[in-house]
């Protein structure tokens, strides 16, 4: 079953498209990864799905109901959550303050009052590992745990999709090794479906069942990670036309 | 008849136009509400009235003078007080100029009183006739100072070494730093400049109207309504802006009486930041 | 959502972390207060009830500017609905004082919902500005509207039917008892959902949304309580002078002193507003209260040196055990 699917899906900024006709779906329980070079339109693909921008042209539908147009809030209490690019903490308040306004205001924060929500962010922030700066002041803690915490708040949030834009990013290979194990957890313990904004490949490859490609907000593959890494206009698209055409011609 | 509303309408529109160039070039590039640009503004007019009344200097030739302290107190408030806050919080140097206005009210209200004055040159008054039209001489220089003003502000801001850096600072302060730019410098002089284009102004009008020490405030509200009229920190937005209110402002002053206008600049105001916050002519400084 | 609901949205908060002492420490305090009017003279039961009202005006603007981190520097123009609503109900209509108040506080916070709704989503200056245009707009109306405000001649109330002394005193309680509620109402808000709701939103606003706060809802409904309770202030405030206009009751400098307050103490917290009131009420009444100049340029000097030195407020201070040498390094790095 796709849980979240995109038709035809475009958005504009004056005359530049961002995204171009993108029909993509999302099928529950699996990882699609999204790559693309820079500038391709991968984070405004996941604004538009959490209703940060309005789309121009198309159609989104979450669980087959059409979310393009609904205010951010609303969507993410339907079970949609996301990370950000460039961490955006709350710096005024910890660690568990931070992961409190994920279970207090996602799904199901409705039915709980303040002491539940901090109990089940408790819980979130035992997951990733964090316990030991639960109390901790946000701006003392380094990127990596910034990441998690970042993880923790969005799976507050009671999700059933979780999108994660280069979480990571800025990360050393001990990090990643354990974020990606982070992600499988999330992935087949807890049922989650995930969208993986990534440049990091062995990430990628690692980790997601398909791979979904965007260049000049256009989509010009979508496969699994084996075939895509050696799709001639993905290839083009982040190495330039003169590597593609020497690579065919020695290939 | 229609025409001489029109004229003077101009006329105030270019003195508001130059106030409000003044304001939104510190908001523009630094993100910064100089609250006591009002009274730079009164403080200018402060020099010329004193330079008239106890030194015989005639008004127009004391506009240097009053340029050149306003840069200096600009230069030195930017330099000590506002750098220091710029980065934490956008309303804090809101604040801050907020206070400091409090501080030079009062220098000037223990040095000069409360009392109105005005500067009154032996040519005030005079005027000459193009038809049904009557055009003072005053008005008509002031207008082309106005003027003058603004295009030397252009120039400096597009020719100079200076001027391209203070562009580029607005644009992109992390970008200019690399470059090797020194904001702290950039972000003085920009003050500096728009507190000297406030003593021109307020040079000029000492000579339309009377004034007070606490006459800052008055200004500060049209410099902001001209901003979120013609956009913020662009100086054709702060033209057009300061041309149509003061135009709207005699056309309404004719018809309605004094009473409600400010009230309506108030509405406008607020009606255009909430329906067209780029203002008419657009955004930031580029 | 049903009334229920709503209360529980407001009162439900985290564990109390407050410590037995802490807590009867407030009480000794609280009853001093309540059982001064008998050991002091009538002047300084009016310099505490107008301490006591400038505390009620920053707490409430701590409110929306303090948790929201909306600076509403108009906020001011409640007081004034508030007092101009008491003073014609009582004047025209003949109600009691305490009618005029509450009608007059709900008139404020049903005004902050209507224009809350357009000028709250302006973020950072242009709402700062909004606001005082807001404010410059209903001041001029109430100058302008003479045959129904009574103009810049001002409306003079009805002259309460007691004892004078009796009733700066009554004033004196009324007041403390608002201090009481605003002190409670920021509690109860500091440790339930809309105050962590409004301090995401303060810190980036984008983020809670896409955590699932409905920010326009959340900043209406702080704007609206912070409105009613200055609006209440204000009708208490017509009630007491017996005689308002508008320069006195939209007067922007009321609004400016409380936002140096507010950050004086420490925005964003309970006490800190409060103490901040205290602090420079306190100094401006007794040492400066005699020279109107000087009182402006020591005010002035004032809140140039809270923002360059403690823009977080004196709690802040106390609290982090900040030495001067760290107070400079600070500044230094965060100049440009």
């Amino acid at each position: 079953m796709a849980v979240l699917e995109g038709k035809s899906v475009s958005k504009l900024f004056g005359a530049l498209a961002a995204v171009d006709q993108v029909d993509f779906h999302l099928q529950q329980g699996e990882i699609l990864g999204l790559i693309g070079p820079n500038g391709a339109g991968k984070t405004t693909l996941v604004n538009l799905v959490t209703g940060i921008y309005p789309i121009t042209h198309g159609e989104i539908l979450f669980e087959t109901r059409k979310i393009d147009g609904l205010k951010p809030a609303v969507i993410a209490r339907m079970g949609v959550a996301r990370t950000f690019q460039i961490v955006k903490p709350f710096p005024g308040m910890t660690v568990r303050e931070n992961v409190v306004i994920g279970s207090l205001f996602g799904k199901g924060g409705k039915e709980r009052n303040t002491k539940m929500a901090f109990q089940e962010a408790d819980r979130w922030i035992e997951f990733v590992h964090l316990q030991d700066y639960r109390n901790a002041s946000v701006d003392q803690i380094n990127i990596s745990f910034r990441k998690r915490m970042d993880l923790a708040k969005a799976l507050a949030m009671g999700p059933s999709i979780l999108m994660l834009d280069e979480v990571m990013a800025g990360l050393n290979t001990k990090d990643i090794e354990e974020m990606m194990t982070l992600v499988t957890r999330i992935n087949q313990e807890l049922k989650i479906t995930l969208l993986v904004i990534e440049h990091v490949m062995k990430a990628v490859m690692g980790l997601c069942h398909r791979v979904m490609v965007l260049h000049h907000g256009r989509k010009i593959a979508d496969g699994t990670p084996q075939t895509i890494v050696r799709d001639d206009k993905v290839i083009e698209a982040y190495l330039g036309e003169r590597y593609a055409k020497t690579r065919r011609g020695s290939g | 008849m229609i025409l001489q509303v029109l004229l003077n309408g101009i006329f105030l529109g270019a003195i508001y136009a130059n106030i409000a160039v003044g304001f939104s070039l510190a908001w523009g590039v630094m993100d910064v509400i100089n609250v006591t640009h009002g009274t730079m503004i009164v403080i200018g007019s402060f020099i010329t009235f004193f330079l008239f009344k106890y030194v015989g200097i005639d008004p127009f030739l004391s506009i240097p003078v009053s340029m050149f302290v306003l840069f200096l107190i600009g230069y030195c408030t930017q330099k000590y007080l506002l750098n220091l806050v710029v980065k934490v919080g956008i309303f804090l140097s809101l604040i801050l100029t907020f206070g400091l206005d409090l501080v030079f009210i009062n220098v000037v209200l223990m040095i000069f009183t409360g009392d109105y004055r005005s500067v009154t040159p032996s040519y005030s008054g005079t005027n000459f006739q193009l038809g049904q039209i009557t055009i003072p001489y005053i008005r008509l220089a002031t207008l082309g100072i106005c003027v003058l003003l603004t295009i030397l502000l252009q120039l400096f801001l597009t020719k100079t070494r200076t001027g391209n850096a203070i562009r580029a600072t607005s644009q992109n302060r992390q970008a200019a730093e690399i470059v090797g730019v020194n904001v702290a410098k950039v972000y003085s002089i920009t003050l500096a400049v728009s507190a000297a284009l406030a003593g021109a102004c307020g040079s000029l009008i000492s000579m339309v109207q009377s004034f007070t020490p606490f006459e800052g405030g008055f200004f500060i509200m049209k410099a902001f309504i001209i901003c979120v009229l013609g956009g913020l920190g662009n100086v054709l937005g702060a033209i057009i802006g300061g041309l149509i209110l003061g135009i709207v402002e005699t056309m309404g002053a004719r018809v309605l009486g004094t009473g409600f206008q400010e009230a309506i600049s108030a509405i406008i105001m607020i009606l255009v930041l909430i329906f067209m916050p780029k203002g008419i002519v657009g955004s930031k400084y580029k | 959502m049903t009334i229920e609901k709503w209360l529980l949205f407001l009162f439900d908060g985290a564990p109390v972390e407050l410590k037995k002492n802490q807590i009867i420490i407030g009480i000794i305090i609280g009853l001093g207060f309540m059982a001064l009017p008998l050991f002091i003279e009538g002047y300084w039961i009016r310099v505490l009830s107008s301490i006591f009202m400038y505390a009620i005006i920053t707490g409430a603007l701590n409110i929306i500017a303090g948790f929201a981190g909306y600076a509403a520097f108009g906020n001011i123009v409640f007081f004034g609905i508030g007092a101009y609503t008491t003073a014609m109900l009582m004047l025209r209509v003949g109600f009691p004082w305490w009618t005029g108040v509450f009608v007059g506080a709900i008139l404020a916070a049903l005004f902050a919902v209507l224009v809350g709704l357009p000028i709250l989503r302006l973020r950072g200056h242009y709402f700062a500005i909004a606001t005082l245009g807001i404010n410059r707009a209903v001041e001029q109306i109430a100058l302008d509207w003479g045959s129904f405000t009574g103009g810049g001649k001002g409306i003079t109330l009805p002259l309460p039917k007691m004892e004078i002394q009796s009733f700066y005193a009554m004033i004196y309680f009324i007041m403390f008892g608002l201090l009481l509620l605003t002190i409670l109402t920021n509690f109860l808000i500091a440790r339930g959902r809309l105050g962590y709701a409004l301090r995401a939103i303060r810190d980036n606003e984008d983020a809670a949304e896409a955590s699932g706060i409905f920010a326009p809802t959340c900043k209406v409904i702080a704007w609206a309580i912070s409105a009613f309770i200055t609006g209440l202030t204000g009708g208490v405030f017509a009630y007491w002078f017996s005689f308002i206009e508008p320069a006195m009751v939209f007067d922007i400098m009321i609004a400016v002193k409380a936002f140096v307050m507010m950050m004086l103490g420490g925005a964003g917290t309970v006490l800190g507003p409060i103490i901040g009131a205290f602090l420079l009420e306190l100094i401006s009444e007794t040492v400066w209260g005699q020279f109107l100049t000087i009182h402006m340029l020591i005010l002035g000097i004032i809140v140039v040196g809270v923002v360059i030195f403690i823009p977080r407020g004196v709690l802040d201070l106390f609290r982090k055990k900040i030495s001067l040498s760290a107070l400079i390094r600070n500044i230094k790095n965060q100049s440009i």
